[in-house]
Parts: structure tokens; sequence; C-alpha cells
């Protein structure tokens, strides 16, 4: 966008300016990396970071600095199987085995690859590995073994789907097959972070134990890049829209993409829209078991943005033209309400929940079952933060509380409490003006000792008569009779 | 659809089905000769519509609940094991004064007295079980929203019901809790299920006035902002409820040791909804649709609440000045734009009750179910 163009646009929408502004100024991170106490490999494992993550790369570096290297070494050591599996030049016999045994790499010293095409984006991260190897060997054994299960687990099944010819050429079959696939590269990522936030004692040992939450977390988050993404990996010829659910709506999966056929191709979104709303109340369920503020934070941020996404392609055209995203103001001002509790952030997925029951269509074969999607995120919100007290509903049908007396008892303690402050302004004020008064006046010279000497006197009035007989004088001398 | 239970059906014994002829109660006969191994009578007040084929050995019974004598020698014939009561009157709004109150008089009558009845047979024909059906509108005053209302909700006191019939049910549901375990014949176990907005196939209440706003072209009003959550239950769950719970009591009877207070079923009672609760308007929209409906949003006209309840009472007044009735009532407002949906996990926990016909194959069922009937009495009236 040119500086022109964005001029024009945040002046007519001044709340998005207003939000990144917000964001810019008053965000505190909860902790903040410090890169003087750093090796120089940890800080060029920063740099890549930087590089080859858009939206993790703030969250990870405000995490707690117990699990801040680990988690960006996890990161790390993701990108770079997904850099392997993601470029289709790398031959498949050179492809397999690095996927298979890159939990054994991450311990040879000095490892880098440079079989990357020079067009794949994050092709510098595997040139320049050895910096990750370095510091994830200082990793402390307890998080290393996680990392490695994690990168052996995903690897694998990247190589399995690398593997598949049926995969390369078609696509995704099955929603089985489709969730199996945000499993290898998701699911698995929140198990091993959740494994990492509980092993530094910084989430609830609960989630462990229902891991469902933790895979529910991921598949959100893929599953709504999946959506939105459907044109630009069209363009890079891949397809993750399982058939199950793009053949009940057009016979060919180009078809989407033809302006005629945009009433289907939406209903086709929206099935899968449907598809991942469905694991929202699950990511909910697990953000409660987060004790530390910045694991908070690095977990909501993603999923917020996750929701607001999913209601951005809900039903919009535009997603079978081009990569549609949340405008930045809206994310800056889902990173501030995410970055404080839990009660904000289902505040923020009922808000975008209900927009997308307000988009939902009869038209659609899915609306019932949207309808019911989104009331069960609404069902859940209010299962861990319920509006209504039963006790008290027992009280007022006894008699014993009148919900207008109360109503009104509470209006007044407010009305009360704002005539309180109004006054404590009002003679706060008067005593700061006074205060700068009087101080202004002892540095001018007013001798208060005086003042004060003449007061305990009895003289309140200054006598006016003496010092004006000077200058009544002058007054006569010009004003003998002129006028 | 896939019978109930596993191969090996659940044994029930001898169940009386009281109101077995009616709209939830032949349902319940259906889903027991699909699923359960027992023998069925059915009293009703009249046995001539829902009548199951004489092959299934359905025993029928017409007989008046509202008499102790009439009913106990049917009781003593069959000695049911378990009884359960669903019979009770269609809840309706009448216009006039006077009519209202005969009709309040019947609901007294039916679902106090008759079930009064049914506890006192029960009671003196060594009865193991007995369910009774209530209505989850016992905890709603009709104007009070209801957010995820489970069982902890208090039964709203006569004195701020503002449905008659619900502050019976209420009644005759405390009596039917009181009996269970009572000092005078503690053999009996009782339970009570609350169903919320029951619909399906058959229903007079549901589905047709929601349909008729369909028929006569009025599916581009909406009341409210369509963001009030509501439940809708599917008539087949409740039926499976009722037979979960009578098998609860069944095993509860049969065992020497009282159960756990979080695992009781006797003395309790239970919330039933098909556990999707849906916006309200979104309802409405999936019924219409099922009928025929093509119509997007589009050409909806939203009426906000606080006018909506404006324009009805004008509207009130008018038709009354007229002397004529209008489906446009403060009630039909108050109730589309409120908020009503509960929370049934007491059932899942206690129960193991799970929906098992979801709500939008309920939904076809039930309009499949209505558009054939008008059909067949389109073609009558043709004849």
């Amino acid at each position: 966008m040119g500086l022109l163009r964005q001029l024009l646009y945040f002046s007519v929408h001044p709340n998005q300016l207003r939000s990144i502004l917000q964001w810019k100024i008053w965000h505190d991170p909860v902790h903040t990396r410090d890169p003087k106490k750093e090796s120089a490999t940890l800080q060029e494992c920063f740099k890549y970071l930087n590089m080859t993550s858009r939206s993790f790369s703030a969250v990870i570096q405000e995490l707690n600095p117990e699990l801040l290297v680990p988690v960006a070494l996890f990161y790390l050591i993701l990108r770079g199987l997904d850099t392997i599996e993601d470029d289709m030049t790398i031959p498949l016999e050179t492809k397999e085995p690095l996927l298979r045994n890159f939990q054994h790499i991450l311990e040879k010293d000095g490892w880098t690859f440079d079989g990357n095409a020079p067009t794949e984006k994050d092709r510098e991260l595997l040139v320049h590995f050895d910096v990750v190897i370095t510091e994830y060997k200082l990793v402390k054994p307890q998080y290393k073994a996680i990392i490695a299960d994690i990168t052996d687990k995903m690897g694998n099944g990247m190589a399995d789907y690398a593997n598949n010819a049926e995969h390369n050429v078609n696509g995704v079959n099955t929603i089985k097959d489709y969730e199996l696939y945000c499993h290898y590269v998701a699911g698995l990522v929140g198990d091993g972070l959740t494994r990492l936030f509980v092993e530094s004692k910084l989430a609830n040992p609960a989630l462990l134990k229902r891991p469902e939450l933790a895979e529910s977390m991921g598949q959100f988050l893929q599953k709504t890049n999946i959506i939105r993404d459907i044109k630009e990996d069209l363009d890079d010829r891949r397809r993750f829209y399982p058939k199950e659910i793009w053949s009940k709506h057009v016979d060919k999966f180009e078809d989407l993409f033809d302006p005629k056929n945009i009433d289907v191709a939406l209903n086709c979104s929206s099935e899968m829209v449907l598809n991942a709303l469905r694991h929202a109340d699950e990511c909910l369920f697990y953000m409660a078991g987060i004790k530390d503020q910045s694991v908070f934070n690095f977990v909501a941020i993603p999923q917020s943005m996750a929701i607001a996404t999913l209601e951005l392609v809900f039903r919009n055209p535009e997603v079978y033209k081009k990569n549609v995203k949340i405008t930045k103001g809206d994310a800056c001002q889902l990173m501030m309400d995410s970055s404080t509790n839990l009660r904000t952030v289902c505040e923020i997925f009922k808000k975008y929940t209900r927009r997308i029951h307000k988009k939902n269509t009869p038209k659609d074969p899915n609306y019932l079952e949207i309808s019911i999607a989104c009331a069960k995120i609404e069902q859940f919100i209010e299962s861990i933060y319920p509006t209504q007290d039963p006790k008290k509903l027992s009280l007022i049908h006894a008699g014993e509380i009148d919900p207008d007396v109360e109503k009104k008892k509470a209006q007044d303690s407010e009305a009360k409490k704002d005539v309180f402050f109004l006054l404590l302004a009002v003679v706060g004020t008067l005593l700061v003006i006074s205060a700068l008064m009087i101080g202004a006046a002892y540095l001018a010279g007013a001798r208060f000792d005086v003042a004060f000497n003449e007061i305990k006197k009895g003289m309140i009035f200054p006598k006016l008569d003496n010092g004006s007989e000077g200058p009544q004088t002058i007054v006569d001398q010009h004003d003998h009779g002129e006028l | 659809m896939a019978p109930v239970t596993a191969p090996q059906k659940k044994t029930l014994g001898k169940v009386l089905v009281i109101g077995g002829c009616g709209f939830l109660g032949h349902h319940i006969v259906d889903l027991l000769l699909e699923s359960y191994k027992c023998t069925i009578s059915v009293l009703d007040l009249r046995t001539t519509r829902n009548r199951r084929p004489d092959s299934d050995n359905v025993q029928y019974f017409d007989s008046d609940i509202t008499s102790l004598s009439s009913i106990l020698p049917i009781f003593e014939k069959i000695k049911p094991d378990i009884v359960i009561h669903t019979a009770s009157p269609v809840a309706v709004g009448e216009s006039s004064e006077s009519k209202a109150k005969l009709r309040n008089a019947m609901y007294k009558k039916v679902n106090v007295d008759g079930t009064q009845c049914v506890i006192e047979a029960c009671q003196k024909t060594d009865v193991k079980g007995l369910v009774y059906t209530s209505s989850a509108s016992v905890i709603s005053d009709t104007e009070t929203d209801l957010v995820n209302a489970d069982e902890r909700w208090p039964v709203v006191p006569a004195k701020n019901q503002k449905e008659y019939y619900s502050t019976t049910k209420a009644i005759a549901e405390s009596h039917v809790l009181a009996a269970n375990r009572s000092p005078t014949s503690p053999s009996l176990l009782t339970c009570a299920i609350r169903p919320a907005a029951i619909f399906g196939e058959g229903d007079v209440q549901v589905i047709p006035g929601t349909l008729s706003a369909y028929t006569t072209n009025k599916t581009g009003f909406q009341l409210g902002d369509n963001n009030n959550l509501f439940d809708f239950t599917y008539v087949r769950n409740i039926a499976h409820a009722h037979l979960l719970a009578a098998y609860a009591l069944r095993v509860t009877s049969q065992t020497s040791i009282a159960p756990l207070d979080h695992e009781k079923v006797d003395g309790e009672v239970f919330i039933i909804t098909n556990d999707q609760p849906v916006y309200f308007w979104d309802f409405a929209r999936a019924v219409w649709k099922a009928a025929g409906n093509q119509k997007g949003t589009e050409h909806v006209w939203v009426i906000g609440k606080d006018v909506g309840l404006v324009l009805a009472t004008v509207v009130e007044w008018g038709t009354w000045l007229v002397g004529r009735d209008t489906p446009f009532k403060r009630r039909i407002v108050r109730f589309s734009s409120m908020t009503r949906y509960y929370d049934c996990s007491k059932a899942k926990r206690r129960l193991g009750y799970r929906p098992i016909v979801s709500l939008q194959e309920g939904i076809q069922r039930a309009v499949a179910y209505w558009l054939e009937e008008q059909k067949s009495e389109g073609e009558k009236k043709g004849q």
C-alpha cells in the first residue's frame, strides 16, 4: 500500500490506526529477551527466527526465560524440517532419509544443508543450520527429549506424505486424511509445546491427560490457514481441501475458482469453516490450563487471530481470488486483547462466533450445522463463565431479593461513588492549583512570614489608607478640571 | 435407524405407558418395541390413534387417570414393574378468559390430580419404578432468560409462574419425587424427565407453529436480534431418556445397596435436550428450509424486541376491539426473542444419555411427516 493510500485508509478507519498506535505505544511485554547476555550463535538463531516467522517470532521472544530458547529452537527445527518437505525440487531419495532422520541430524555438529532451490524462502536457515544445532545441544535434556520426539514423529509423518504419490497428484482425499495431515504439521506441535509447558511447570499437568485439547489447538490453526490459503496453494499446485468435502460442491477442484460457481464454492468453504469451528471450544478449554502469563499470550494470540481469520474467510468470495488477511489494525487489537486473560479471549471468540452466525445463510447446505457449531462455542463459554446464578434466582423467587431493588441499590452506590470521585477531583484540582500558585508566589519572593504575622495580629485586611495617599496626589495632579 | 442398544437388548420387565397413544407416548412405545426386552401395555383416554398393530402384542386400555377406581383394576391386572407416565393435555394459549379458566381447571385435573392417582395406583400394586414426564418449563417464568440452565435452577413458584400449565407440571413433579422411597411405600422408586421444547412427527405445537409462518408467507420477519439460543428436542431422544431412566430405576430397585449420591437416579429430575442449542430463528429457518423454502435472509425484516412488544400490544388491542384473534402476541414476541437453553450434562453423567437423533435429522423427519399429513388432508378435502 502506498503512503497516500494508507493515509486515506486510516482517515476513514481511525479505529484501525488507533489500535496500531496503542499496540506500538502501550504494549508492555511480560518478558523481554536480552541479546547482550546471549552467545553469538544464539543471536544468530533469533535472526533466523525473525526471518522465517512472521507471526510467531514476536510472541516467542516475549516468552518466559525458562522456555524462550527451547521454544525458539523447537520452532526453527520444525521450520527446517518443513523447508525440506516443502521443496519440490529435492528428489525423493534425498528428501525421505533427511525427513526420517532429522532427530539424529540434530546431534551432528556442524550439519548444514544447501540442497534447497534458490527460490525457497527459508533456504538460509538450513544453510546455517549448524548454529541451531550448537544451541540445541545446550538445552536442558528434558526439553531436548521432547523436541527430538516430536521431530521424529513429524519427520516420519512428512516422509509418509512425500512418499504417497496419490497425495502428490490428487491432494487430500478424506476428512480423516486431512486431519491426519493437520496432525503431523500442527497437532504434533501442540503436543510438543504442551509437554514443554508442563515440564517447565508453566501449565497444568492435566493437559497431558487430555491430549485431544492440544491436538485441537494445532488443528484449529492449521485448518484456518488451509482455508485462507486455498488460492496461494493452488498457485503452488497444492491442495489441502479434502476431496470428501469439495466433491460435494463441485466436480473438479479447479471449478471452485470459476466465478460462475461462486455460490457452490462458498458453500464448500463454509463447510471447511464448519469443520474448523468444531475445535474452538476445546481450544478455549486448553487455554484454561495455562498458568504463566507469557505462555498464555503465546498460545492465545494465534488462536484469536485464527477465529478472526475464520470469520473473515467465512462466505467471503475473495478467498478464491487472493490471500485474504485480517487488517493490521485488527491484528494489533487482537494481540492487545489476547495478552490478558481467558475471559477476554472468550469474549473475542464470542464476538467472532456471532459474526459468523450473522453471515450464515439458510441457502447453505450446512446452515443448521454451522448454527449449532456457533451455539456450542457460546454454550462452552457460558459453562466456564456463567451469567446466571441459580442460588440468586432461588432468593429472588423466595422474595428475599427483589431484582429491581438490587439494581437500584447498585445504581445508587454507583452514583454515590461518582459524586465522591467528582468531589475528590474538584478538591484535588483546587489543592494542586493553590499549591502551584503559592509555590510560584514563594519563588517570586512573597513574604509569607510577614503575612502570617500580620494575620496573627488580627489584621486580615491590609491597611490601604497609608499607601494610597501618594498615588491620590498624582491622580489629583492630572485631574484638575480638564474634563 | 440403528437400534439404541447393542445386540443384547436390555430387559425392562412389564412396562405400562400412560398416555402411550399420545405424541411422546407412542414414540416411547415404538422405542420399547425396538430396543428393549419387555411386555408393553398402554393406558390412555382414547386408544384409537397411534396404535401399534396387533402383531406387536401391545395391550391397550382405555381409561381416565383422574379416576383411581378406573385405573386401579388395570394396574392390578397388568402388575407392571415400570410405569412411564407421559399423559398430559396439550398446552395452548386461549383467547378468551372463560375458555382459559376451563382449560386451567383441566390442566390441574389431569396433571395434578391424575398424577396423584397414578402414584397411588403404583404404590398399591407394588410398582418398582415410576418415570414421570415433567417439563423444562417448570424453571422458566416465560419472561426471564434461561442461560445454560441445569437442574440446580429453582422451580418457579406458582406466584411467579405466568403459565399455569407449568405450575401444574411443577406440582405434579414434586408429588412424584416425594413418592420416591416414601415411608409408606419404600419400594417405589421415582424420577422425573424435563424435556425442553419437544418436537417431532405428530407434534401439534413446535413444527406446525413454525410452519404456519412459512405457509402464510411470513418468513420475512424476525423478532429480536436472533442471538438468543434455544433448545428444541427431538421426541425420539426424549423417549430414549425416559427408557434409560426406567432402566436405571429397575437396576437400582434390584440391588440392595443404595446408590451413591452422585450416581443416584431415583428421586432426581433430569433436563433432556438435543444437546444442540441453536439460535431461535435459525431453527425456524431450518424448519422452513426442510419444508421447501429456498430463500436466504436477504428479505428478512428485523424487528427489535422492544419495538415488537409495542407493535404486538397495538395489534392485540386492535384485534380485540374488532373481536378477532391474532397470532402476533406479546407472548410470541417474548418467546421468540428470549434465551432459553439448558445444560443436560446431569443426564449424560447419570443416565448415560446421548441424543440418538441429531437436530438436523429430527427436523427432516418431523417436517416430512407434516408435509405428508398436509398432502393427505388436501386429498381428503379434494374428494
